[in-house]
């Protein structure tokens, strides 16, 4: 169409029909029943002019005017200037009005005012009762010499119509910005533009949304009844486009996924100036104030591209972790092991990044953290943890009072740490109190760069804990001995501690030593433990007596291995436990305790009580034992050598009276012979007739 | 002389051949009513399993596709003992996930009714339709999902340890993702080949 401007006018005047021209004293009729020009034409229009004292009395009219896509047809169109004064060189309309019906802006009845000096270039425009949207719009224009101004104004605007009707105007890239959108909100407008020639220089915004209701094609990015206002300063000054913005975020709610934030608990404001140069994208943001009534106060600078951080600051001076970590930092941990934590105390932070290298600092102030399973928790934490990606070590101090993982209490201790290159390592040797023991770690590091998973490693040892302290804790019958080790190493590598060396308990007299184990995901769904043990040197007499289980005198050694528990509970080794060869202490067995490990192995209890032997008190064996494999919930049981049938848990020897027992139970189900052993360690013995 | 021998040799050729077959073997059905045991508990009464089932995919280990004649009648009178094993569902790791699940399952309900939630081909769930969730109760529906398939994973691999074999996890993951669709309530959504369809 723009190259057939010619031959449209040539059309035109064929086209036109001088239908009546009518001259008259004071006033002036014309009317064309059709008329074109470039992209516009109009079908019967009609001019009206009146000459009266104070000036012009203009009335137009035409049934439609056609102008260019995408704006389309006009209907009804009438303009009308009641005061039109023409004086050399100036053209006044001071009230004018225009009509017009439009598919998309409906019917208007437009007032306007129009003072134009085209000798000094000089204009002057104001439209108000432009309806759209279901609101009033003001558009006050002045352009001088070059400069020009423009203010609009509209009272509260259905935001879902107002993109419902620009959305056709939009191009490509701005539609697919907002394809999938739905918005809802009364929003009342003010802005001042101004620039010269065909630059835009300035841009006042002032928004009020009543009720914005936001959604995202995916529903990750949410806000439902917001009431936000917003101003936003545009100025472009030495070819940067200088910014400030202030956001109020008073009441609904919103949600950027993962985070969920309601206004109505605490509101929400946001102050940022910067600057914007377009031609090489980079942006920066000299001071960002972030303030969440009451839960963190946060500031921040940027500078960089949108792709890239040059320098980027942020700094909580102090916030409430209870009141953070709902909103703040749980949504991102969802499924860790930190993901649904009680939190107490005071926090700060500050964050530095340089291109590449960033340096992280986080201040703890009487910290309480307690996982909301009891799998772990730490209290009164208090001191500094530093972290960095680059070549500078920074020192920070950790102490605490005390806390527990599972069952286990530790006690108050401090740890002193040196950050550098993604790593955390010790400065000094470290010693955890854990019951009236220690673990002493002598050597620790931490490695976690980015896109790693977490890796750590440590050495030391543990001193004696007493069985006592750690069966009361662990809820298990009081145990007498001591708990200690040298851990050569022990290492954390995808989800999975490893502790090489073996952790030593002097239990029974004996020695239990407890090699190859390993913890995979110890705070997952399913934490799992494998270890080899090695018993050796038992006292039975000891033992026996600790589990209420009728007196045995003698030694046992054992050996469990390939030991898997899941969840803390086993379900699969390989465990024997005999007489050790070559046993010269004296062995012998109480009637109870015959009697506990025929049940054990399958048998009937009091049998002895109702024969003869039932006379003697105890028996001399020569040997005895207890083989189970655990697989698949099922125990395959095995004693001390081949009987009949059947195999002997106690072979008897020695002097008289000699006994044996005889298992005959192969196979027994596991959660049946724990039920057998319960009730053993809770029967009162056998009854002596 | 010459049957004797030629059956001689067959015999001990084809015995050779289903030694290897029944030491690989992955035990589908029993792995399905496995499967339909433990989704019975967790979903409870409006879980039936369906009248037709999903075929069960043979494992890629199994022979006995393409099996010779003798081969899968040898196969028949040999490896009953492998095939037809109920996998141990009973230990108490597995029975205390179930219970976990079966207790998170009722505040998971809803939101499979509605659609927010929705199973995936691979034995998990993931959220389907946010805009199904109210705004406050998002992170709340999504620490459920992160819950539940982080104790999933941890069944699954659990029944493979617990019955010896962890190289079947896969295979366990694989036919319970069969049988949660298959169990699922009619208005339920579930994934295949990556679309979204309704029970």
């Amino acid at each position: 169409m723009k190259n057939t401007p010619t031959w449209l006018v040539v059309c035109a005047a064929v086209l036109v029909l001088w239908q009546s021209v009518a001259f008259a004293r004071d006033q002036f009729k014309l009317t064309i029943g059709h008329w074109a020009f470039d992209d516009l034409s109009a079908q019967n229009l009609a001019v009206n002019v009146q000459l009266t004292k104070q000036g012009l009395i203009v009335n137009a009219s035409a049934d439609s005017i056609v102008l260019a896509q995408p704006l389309g047809v006009l209907k009804k169109v009438t303009l009308q200037c009641t005061k039109l004064v023409l004086l050399s060189g100036q053209t006044n309309c001071a009230a004018g009005k225009l009509g017009f019906i439009h598919k998309d802006f409906g019917s208007q009845s437009i007032a306007f005012s129009l003072q134009a000096m085209p000798k000094q270039a000089r204009y002057q425009l104001s439209v108000s009762n432009l309806k759209f949207a279901d609101a009033n719009f003001t558009i006050l224009t002045n352009y001088d010499e070059q400069y020009w101004q423009a203010t609009v104004a509209t009272t509260e605007a259905s935001l879902a119509k107002l993109v419902h009707t620009i959305s056709p105007y939009l191009d490509e890239a701005q539609k697919s910005m907002i394809t999938g959108w739905n918005f809802d909100s009364d929003l009342a407008v003010q802005a001042n533009l101004s620039g010269h020639q065909q630059q835009f220089d300035q841009l006042k915004l002032e928004l009020k949304a009543s009720a914005l209701t936001l959604s995202d094609a995916q529903g990750k990015y949410v806000t439902e009844n917001v009431t936000m206002e917003l101003l936003f300063d545009l100025a472009l000054q030495k070819k940067a486009w200088q910014w400030n913005t202030d956001i109020r975020l008073k009441s609904g709610q919103a949600y950027a996924e993962p985070i969920f934030i309601d206004f109505n608990d605490a509101a929400l404001s946001l102050q940022a100036s910067g600057d914007w140069q377009s031609t090489g994208q980079h942006l920066v943001i000299s001071d960002a104030q972030l303030n969440h009534d009451n839960i963190v106060h946060l500031q921040a600078s940027y500078a960089g591209s949108l792709q890239k951080i040059e320098a980027l600051a942020i700094t909580i001076k102090q916030a409430d972790l209870a009141k953070f970590y709902p909103v703040w930092l749980q949504p991102f941990v969802l499924g860790t092991a930190a993901d649904k934590l009680e939190t107490a105390g005071q926090f700060g932070l500050v964050f530095k990044q340089q291109a590449d290298t960033y340096q992280l600092s986080v201040n703890l102030d009487k910290v309480f953290i307690d996982d909301e399973k009891s799998r772990f928790g730490i209290y009164d934490l208090n001191g500094d943890v530093a972290w960095s990606n680059n070549q500078t070590k920074t020192q920070s101090e950790l102490a605490w009072q005390g806390g527990y993982v599972y069952a286990v209490p530790f006690g108050e201790s401090n740890l002193k740490i040196e950050a550098q290159s993604s790593s955390l390592s010790l400065v000094e040797p470290w010693s955890l109190p854990i019951l009236d023991g220690a673990l002493l770690v002598n050597e620790f590091s931490l490695h976690n760069a980015i896109d790693e998973k977490t890796q750590w490693t440590f050495d030391g040892l543990v001193t004696p804990i007493s069985m006592e302290s750690l069966s009361a804790a662990l809820g298990w019958p009081l145990l007498h001995g001591k708990l200690s080790g040298v851990i050569p190493k022990v290492s954390y590598v995808n989800q999975q501690i490893q502790v090489d060396g073996a952790l030593m308990v002097k239990l029974f007299e004996g020695t239990t030593v407890i090699r190859d184990l390993r913890l995979d995901k110890p705070f997952g769904a399913l934490p799992q433990l494998y270890a080899n043990i090695d018993l050796t040197g038992l006292d039975l007499e000891i033992l026996t007596q600790t589990f209420d289980f009728g007196k045995i005198t003698g030694k046992l050694d054992g050996r469990v291995s390939d030991l898997r528990l899941s969840n803390w509970q086993p379900v699969q080794f390989d465990a024997h436990f005999a007489t050790p060869d070559g046993d010269k202490s004296r062995r012998r067995i109480s009637q109870k305790a015959i009697d506990n490990l025929s049940q054990i192995g399958g048998g009937v209890g009091g049998i002895l009580s109702r024969s003869f032997l039932r006379f003697f008190e105890d028996f001399s064996y020569q040997k005895l034992g207890l083989s189970c494999i655990l697989r698949n919930a099922t125990c395959a049981m095995s004693g001390v050598g081949e009987a009949k049938q059947g195999y002997y848990i106690v072979k008897g020897g020695g002097l008289p009276p000699r006994i044996n027992v005889v298992g005959y139970t192969r196979q027994v189900d596991w959660p049946d012979l724990i039920e057998r052993l319960k009730a053993v360690s809770q029967s009162s013995g056998p009854v002596i007739q | 002389m010459t049957l004797f021998k030629w059956l001689s040799t067959s015999m001990a050729g084809l015995m050779l051949v289903s030694c290897v077959t029944i030491n690989i073997y992955f035990p589908a059905a029993a792995a399905e009513k496995a499967a339909d045991r433990i989704i019975g508990d967790v979903w409870g009464e409006e879980a039936k399993p369906s009248a037709a089932p999903v075929p069960a995919e043979q494992s890629n280990n199994s022979s006995s596709v393409n099996m010779p004649i003798a081969v899968s009648v040898l196969n028949w009178l040999i490896s009953p003992a492998a095939a037809e094993a109920n996998l141990n569902i009973n230990s108490p790791a597995i029975v205390d996930l179930q219970n976990k699940m079966k207790v998170r399952h009722e505040s998971l309900k809803p939101y499979y009714d509605n659609g927010a939630i929705g199973l995936t081909e691979n034995g998990l769930i993931t959220v389907r339709d946010a805009k199904a969730v109210s705004l406050k109760d998002r992170n709340t529906v999504n620490g459920l999902v992160a819950d539940e398939n982080k104790d999933r994973t941890a069944l699954y691999a659990e029944i493979a340890r617990a019955n010896g074999h962890p190289e079947w996890q896969t295979d366990i993951q694989a036919t319970f993702a069969r049988r949660w669709i298959s169990n699922a309530t009619a208005g339920w959504w579930y994934q295949t080949s990556g679309n979204w369809q309704q029970k």
